[in-house]
């Protein structure tokens, strides 16, 4: 098993990165993708034409789509999602860069893995949404109360992958390279850090969708702007609005994941686990 | 690349570090008026502060006014003790019960009030037109929603039910949000709720009935909510409070004179469509307090539970 898959299977339901080997059905990827979407979005507009909820609780995908467009055609819309973007891709950022500093700093000794292990254990499973009171308290209402909770969120997704990464160096490389006399910051340059990008990769990518996810509902509930905020103010009010709000998150986190994958693919392009299904 | 990507990571960082740090006490911004920020909820109520703003009454004081919305009315008392709003708008069972738990906020203005009639007011308890309740004694084992258990709300309408002759402590309460209650009634998830407008004029349009105005059944000329903040912040900035005081009572009295140009700003600030806004009953705005009401009010809330003790309305009021 190559790293990054297990890396992937660490992580549960992520497949591999690159296009999937398919057997039997000579039907490519993207169409199948196409016709999922195809199916869900008649699937809601069967429910609501057929009486099956009420189109002013629930309106028919028609309707929806309709309001987004017309949505996207506002400048304030794009404001909204730009304020989302920057949320998320703050909460990223500071998130990332402090899961693989500390990461790197903890897996590459044996000392600090077992002494934080306990720790961390702890502290990954509270929910970031329970941190909301005291995001409040701290930042008041502002857009820095829902970045603590992406952060929070974000955070162990990375942190985890790359202890896991750092534990998995190869330890005849690690024996060679200190033999040659190789100092800490050259080992973690050169085989630390290799051996361990697949899986920072895989925690950026997981992380990048709980960022997104924490951010709308930040914005939800604590307020300060955003695609959240806007959901908040149409619920009950504008029902339509709101499911094409609901519809706009929903393409960016599908925007994000490619973004995602595109970075993994070129970050990892030397990587056995990317280049094989090039080859193939 | 790699040298951007950097580059890109320790600016984010850097906006983070700076953007949680510095005060807000007493900035001027460039034409030397003092800035403010006080929080609201988007709602038909806090009209008069966003119609100030824009009549620039609040200008005139000197004050840089900011308006920060949340979503919800939690936010606010937090909000105000740690100093992340110079004032912020609350209801005043909400202040009454955080007085009541020994935090020092004190109201600097009124916000809104009771309509003061008996047939018409911006909030009420409302059931499907089929119900076999009738009138607030009806209530009595029955479900009722209201937004916020042990709040205005479920005390007002103890009170309603008292008054009718029914028995106020065999009430089921529960929370549902004011958007989503209409739904719930019309799914007969629960026997009545308790909504404010503009959901009222939509349960009654979905086929709903009013069984109870309870703010003005509590006391016709009640006063729902203010404009709150620390007495330590009264203390320490006497001359703003009192410059926010004079233009947010010269909006409260332009609201309550102007009554389109109030269904005007709602719309923007709220996603409430313009044929809602302009059918829907719109609070009483005034400046002064009606102190009576509020003395009714909070001995209500200690019979009911909501509050320990009377409220200290001398501590709670300007």
């Amino acid at each position: 098993m190559s790293p990054a898959n297990s890396a992937l299977s660490a992580a549960g339901t992520a497949a591999p990165p690159g296009r999937p080997r398919h057997r039997g059905l000579a039907v490519p990827s993207g169409v199948l993708g196409v016709l999922g979407i195809v199916g869900f979005l008649a699937t809601w507009e069967l429910v609501v034409r057929s009486g099956l909820v009420e189109p002013r609780y629930l309106p028919a995908a028609s309707s929806v789509l309709g309001e987004l467009a017309s949505l996207a055609a506002t400048g304030s819309f794009w404001e909204w999602v730009g304020l989302t973007l920057r949320t998320w891709a703050v909460g990223l950022a500071v998130a990332g860069v402090a899961a693989i500093v500390l990461g790197l700093v903890i897996g590459s000794s044996r000392f600090l893995r077992q002494a934080t292990h306990s720790t961390i254990e702890f502290l990954r499973p509270i929910p970031s949404v329970a941190l909301i009171p005291l995001a409040v308290l701290l930042y008041g209402t502002s857009m820095q109360a829902t970045l603590l909770l992406v952060v929070y969120a974000a955070f162990w997704q990375v942190l985890i992958q790359v202890l896991y990464g750092a534990g998995d160096v190869d330890p005849v490389a690690d024996d060679t390279a200190r033999s040659y006399g190789l100092g800490w910051t050259a080992r973690v340059r050169y085989l630390v850090w290799p051996s361990a990008l697949p899986y920072v990769m895989t925690g950026l990518r997981l992380g990048a969708a709980v960022a997104l996810i924490l951010t709308v509902t930040g914005e939800l509930v604590i307020g300060g702007g955003g695609l959240g905020t806007q959901i908040a103010l149409a619920q009950g009010v504008a029902v339509t609005e709101m499911y094409a709000l609901v519809v706009a998150t929903g393409l960016i986190g599908v925007a994000i994941n490619l973004l995602a994958r595109a970075v993994e693919k070129r970050a990892l392009r030397w990587h056995v686990s990317v280049r094989r299904e090039a080859v193939a | 690349m790699r040298r951007t990507a950097t580059a890109v990571l320790a600016a984010a960082a850097l906006t983070l570090v700076a953007a949680c740090g510095g005060g807000d006490s007493e900035e001027t911004n460039a034409e030397g008026d003092t800035k403010i920020k006080v929080g609201v909820i988007p709602i038909v109520d806090t009209a008069p502060i966003w119609l100030g703003k824009e009549k620039g009454f609040f200008e005139e004081e000197g004050l840089d006014l900011e308006i920060t919305t949340t979503t919800g009315g939690a936010a606010a008392v937090p909000g105000v003790v740690s100093g992340d709003f110079d004032f912020a708008f609350g209801n005043v069972m909400s202040l009454m019960v955080a007085a009541d738990q020994g935090l020092p906020v004190e109201f600097v203005t009124n916000g809104t009030s009771a309509s003061g009639q008996t047939d018409a007011d911006f909030g009420a308890v409302i059931v499907p037109t089929d119900s076999p309740i009738k009138s607030a004694k009806d209530l009595t084992g029955k479900t009722v929603s209201v937004n916020n258990l042990k709040n205005i709300g479920d005390t007002t309408v103890r009170a309603a039910i008292e008054k009718d002759g029914g028995n106020p402590d065999d009430v089921d309460f529960i929370e549902v949000p004011f958007p989503d209650a209409p739904a719930a009634l019309s799914k007969k998830q629960v026997d009545a709720i308790w909504v404010l407008e503009p959901f009222m004029s939509q349960a009654i349009a979905d086929g709903g009935r009013v069984v109870s105005y309870n703010y003005v059944e509590m006391s016709p000329q009640l006063d729902i909510a203010g404009y709150f903040t620390t007495k330590q912040y009264i203390a320490e900035n006497k001359d703003v409070v009192e410059r926010f005081t004079r233009a947010m009572n010269k909006s409260l009295d332009y609201a309550g004179e102007n009554d389109q140009e109030v269904r005007d700003i709602v719309g923007t600030y709220t996603k409430i469509d313009e044929a809602t806004r302009a059918k829907m009953v719109l609070p009483v705005f005034r400046s002064e307090f009606d102190r009576a009401s509020m003395e009714t009010l909070g001995a209500a809330a200690v019979t009911y539970d909501t509050l320990k003790s009377e409220p200290d309305l001398d501590a709670l009021l300007p």
